[in-house]
């Protein structure tokens, strides 16, 4: 072998790979490798490991949806246990859009194969036409299913339904509301079983006496706010199903309370939104807690048939406790009529006759001579008045600080009269002169002793404000100086004293207790202690002249109709009271009564304030209001003699 | 060797093949091969049960005459009794049409009778329903009520030429719209879980909160006739127990079946009057 072959041997041996040992060179990709391994494997461990709750929840949002429903509200009873506010059932018939998936491809299949056959292939609808047609044409077939089994025509609302189909997946949507009970059991027997149609009982509202206490128990609109406290899936897509919340008296003053414990699911949903049973989380709604008013429904109803057409307010109150036993504002209104919606024509009539309204705590009025009560109290406190001394000369007409002040009760002249005639007659003069010797100060400073200065703190929505005036007041609000006239205005509730008739009611109940305040509640508590509040401080001779003057005023004083009038008569009991007839420059005239029965020991107080029909006309306590009172009265004393439990028979909406 | 793996997967490929034709097969043939294949299969079932008639016939020509007598006297009485009672509804039938005059009511939809023999009972976990021996041919149309002495048995789910089939009221997807006993109030009756040699219940639904049930007093459930299917008054079972409803509207419960529901020879399927 010679150089050159030699040399072309080596250079074929060094076409032959050949790996001896480790390489150096390939050491580095080695390291390079492992590296990049590391990275992979450092990223999967933090993603599967350190962010695995992250993701979790990621997948949790995205694949599941909660659904809320409300439960039902609790019941308003009154002290008797009868039924003020119930729940009723309303039977609809609901679709459950979320089992229509297989069904929904397959007729927009065959909707955009008759688009095919039918017209040019560029006429075709898109696809989100045809979904909406699909789910238009699919539901009306549903709901025609139940057309033929009801015998009705409804057709279905595409747009609502879409709104529905895009927002409200998983809801079920109603097809057909307000059965009745033929219908219910109609669809029960004709549906298929295992149809996605459901035959369902919503809640609504119901009032067995429809309008009665209407503005103290108030009504409840729909409200789409459902929480469900305590059921997990806060962070989820939540849709909920209507609840309601109150709007005005106890309905709204204890909505938290009455309000159900909303129920909830939870279920995984399809990337299309469609749910997948069964549901991951279940709660069962609960119904709201109960609430028992003070109410008794048997004299309300008694009161407001004796209000009847006539505009205004009666209060009772039970003396010892502050519970009130009536709270009628009249004109009231239908209740039920909230239910399932208020119609516009009928709002508008209730609108009409202002029967929205609640006089009996919103109500504002000069007391007229039901105030002349609390001038004896300031009077005699004062020292100015007493009980066997006579003040003026009543001659029907008081020439005084060159005015000419007028009895208005004194048709015949009252002359030398002593407190207890000056209250049962309503003696004007007398009471001005009492005005005057006690002074505004002292009227205004013991009308805020009785709390007519502000609100009663009852548990309904109380708005508007009470005047009880004072010369500082009248140089504040309108920049004049008081004048004696303004006092034996005051004296006699008339000029600026405006309080409620709850208010007086309360004041009422007070002074029966000889006492200064009234705390009233609308809550029925059969083991409530009596109240007890700072005493009024007069002196048992001051008292009994005070009582003997309003016993006066029913025996044979300005009310003493009521006692004429065999229906109205009590026997046995003394009913104390007080006419007023506020007259309101301009306006109509308010006729009011105050009372409180018995003398000794007395149970119930009462207020009545009544506005006349037309401005200017006699519109006296003692003919209008009074009769109110001593029939309310009649009907509590009665039950008392016969405690048996009265069941009142639920007014029957027609 | 690969016939031999052919040979050995052919099981498969059938199975596959009729599965397949199975799904391509439009829905009208798949309907008319079942209903063709259940009017095959009726005469069997018949013949099954006249076979079964045949040997209880036998069975009771062993009975001894003194039984013979006494069975008589009990027929004879029940008759007499039914009699009563026939002479009774008749009266009342008649009192029925006169209130109908004079308030000018619409009349209760009425039906004619048809009694049928039990072929065959099904009771499984799935359905529980019964074959009876009549179908087309005595005019018996789908849905209509089905009772026997006990009140109600079912509906007519489907008919065929010679043989009809009754879903029960046992059964899950039997839904009757029910009152209690002397209320007007209508509420849902639906068939419950019943295995196959348990006591028959339902579940009541929409029970007014008013009723009061305990295992004391327990109400008697009725068709309330409102539904248009079954006519009214007609027991459906006795309510048991009852408890509230999750929404404070309506209580729910359960109902206590007839036992005899599952020993059923003889039923009577009423067929309203002017149907086919």
């Amino acid at each position: 072998m010679g150089p050159r072959a030699s040399s072309a041997g080596e250079r074929s041996d060094s076409l032959v790979e050949s790996h001896k040992g480790y390489d150096p060179r390939i050491i580095l990709f080695y390291f390079l490798l492992a590296a990049l391994l590391a990275v992979l494997a450092g990223g999967l461990a933090y993603r599967q490991l350190a962010n695995v709750g992250k993701y979790a929840d990621a997948e949790r949002q995205q694949n599941q949806r909660r659904v809320l429903f409300p439960g039902p509200r609790g019941n308003i009873y009154d002290r008797n246990g009868q039924l003020l506010v119930g729940n009723n059932h309303r039977f609809a018939v609901l679709l459950h859009l979320d089992e229509l998936k297989t069904e929904l491809i397959a007729e927009q299949s065959r909707i955009r194969r008759n688009f095919v056959a039918a017209v040019d292939k560029k006429d075709v609808p898109g696809s989100s036409q045809l979904r909406q047609i699909a789910r238009v044409t699919l539901v009306q077939r549903y709901l025609d299913q139940v057309n033929q089994i009801l015998g009705r025509d409804e057709k279905v609302n595409a747009a609502e339904l879409g709104r529905h189909f895009d927002r409200q997946l998983l809801l079920p949507y109603t097809l057909v509301d307000d059965l009745s009970g033929g219908d219910f059991a109609r669809l029960i027997e004709s549906l298929p079983v295992r149809s996605p149609l459901e035959v369902y009982a919503s809640n609504i509202r119901q009032y067995p006496f429809n309008g009665a206490a209407a503005h103290t128990l108030g009504y409840v609109r729909p409200d789409s706010e459902v929480e469900a406290d305590g059921f997990p899936g806060e962070d989820l897509t939540t849709f909920k199903m209507k609840g309601t919340s109150g709007r005005d008296g106890l309905e709204k003053m204890f909505d938290a309370q009455l309000q159900g414990e909303a129920g909830g699911r939870i279920y995984r949903v399809d990337p299309t939104g469609f749910k997948i049973n069964p549901p991951l989380e279940s709660r069962s709604p609960k119904q709201g807690k109960h609430l028992v008013t003070s109410l008794d429904i048997d004299l309300q109803l008694v009161a407001e048939q004796a209000i009847g057409d006539q505009i205004g307010a009666a209060i009772a109150i039970d003396v010892p406790t502050g519970e009130v036993l009536v709270l009628a504002s009249m004109p009231n209104y239908n209740l039920n009529d909230w239910y399932p919606r208020m119609l516009p024509e009928t709002y508008r009539k209730i609108q009409e006759r202002g029967a929205e309204f609640n006089y009996a705590v919103n109500g504002r009025f000069p007391p007229g001579s039901t105030y002349k009560i609390l001038t004896s109290i300031a009077g005699l406190r004062a020292g100015v008045l007493k009980p066997d001394e006579s003040i003026i000369y009543c001659d029907s007409v008081l020439r005084r600080f060159n005015g000419r002040f007028v009895c208005y009760n004194g048709r015949e002249h009252h002359q030398e009269i002593l407190l207890p005639e000056a209250i049962a007659q309503s003696c004007d003069i007398y009471y001005y002169e009492a005005g005057w010797r006690t002074t505004p100060e002292r009227l205004a400073a013991e009308s805020r002793r009785f709390h007519l200065d502000v609100p009663t703190g009852i548990e309904v929505p109380e708005r508007g404000k009470s005047i009880i005036p004072d010369p500082e007041w009248k140089l504040r609000e309108r920049g004049e100086k008081w004048f004696p006239g303004d006092t034996a205005n005051m004296s006699i509730g008339q000029g600026f004293v405006w309080v409620s008739p709850l208010q007086m009611a309360c004041f009422t109940a007070s002074v029966a207790r000889n006492e200064v305040y009234t705390q009233p509640t609308l809550l029925h508590d059969p083991d409530r202690p009596r109240q007890r509040h700072e005493a009024i401080g007069l002196t048992p001779d001051q008292r009994k002249a005070l009582l003997d003057g309003m016993e006066g005023c029913v025996t044979h004083g300005t009310a003493k109709t009521i006692n004429a009038i065999a229906e109205l008569r009590i026997p046995g009991v003394n009913i104390l009271g007080k006419t007023g007839t506020a007259q309101i420059p301009g306006k109509r005239n308010v006729a009011w009564f105050i009372a409180f029965a018995p003398r000794e020991n007395p149970q119930i107080a009462m207020a009545v304030a009544l506005e006349g029909d037309t401005p200017g006309e006699e519109y006296g306590g003692g003919r209008n209001a009074a009769p109110i009172a001593a029939a309310v009265m009649k009907r509590f004393f009665e039950k008392r003699a016969n405690p048996g439990r009265t069941i009142i028979a639920p007014v029957r909406s027609e | 060797m690969p016939f031999k793996r052919f040979d050995q997967n052919r099981p498969f490929l059938t199975l596959a093949l009729v599965a397949l034709a199975w799904l391509l097969i439009p829905t009208a043939v798949k309907s008319w091969g079942r209903a063709s294949f259940f009017e095959l299969t009726a005469p069997v079932t018949l013949a099954v049960s006249r076979v079964r008639d045949l040997q209880d016939f036998w069975a009771l020509r062993l009975r001894s005459k003194t039984e013979l007598i006494e069975a008589g006297r009990d027929l004879a009485r029940l008759n007499s009794s039914y009699e009563l009672a026939v002479q009774q509804n008749l009266e009342l039938q008649a009192e029925i049409a006169r209130l109908e005059g004079v308030l000018r009511l619409p009349s209760y939809t009425e039906y004619r009778y048809e009694h049928a023999r039990v072929a065959r009972r099904d009771f499984s976990g799935w359905w529980q329903r019964i074959v009876i021996r009549k179908g087309r041919n005595f005019g018996i149309p789908v849905g209509a009520p089905v009772v026997f002495t006990g009140g109600v048995v079912g509906r007519v789910t489907e008919v065929h030429a010679t043989t009809s089939i009754v879903e029960l009221i046992t059964s899950q997807t039997v839904k009757v719209a029910g009152v209690v006993e002397g209320d007007t109030r209508p509420l849902s009756f639906q068939g419950g879980v019943n295995p196959t040699f348990a006591p028959p219940t339902g579940i009541v639904e929409f029970v007014p909160l008013d009723i009061i049930v305990g295992p004391n007093s327990p109400k008697r459930l009725v068709t309330s006739g409102f539904g248009g299917v079954f006519p009214p008054g007609l027991t459906l079972g006795t309510i048991v127990r009852v408890e509230p409803g999750s929404d404070g509207l309506f209580k729910s419960g359960t109902v206590r079946l007839d036992e005899r529901l599952g020993s059923l020879t003889e039923v009577t399927v009423l067929v309203p009057v002017g149907q086919p």
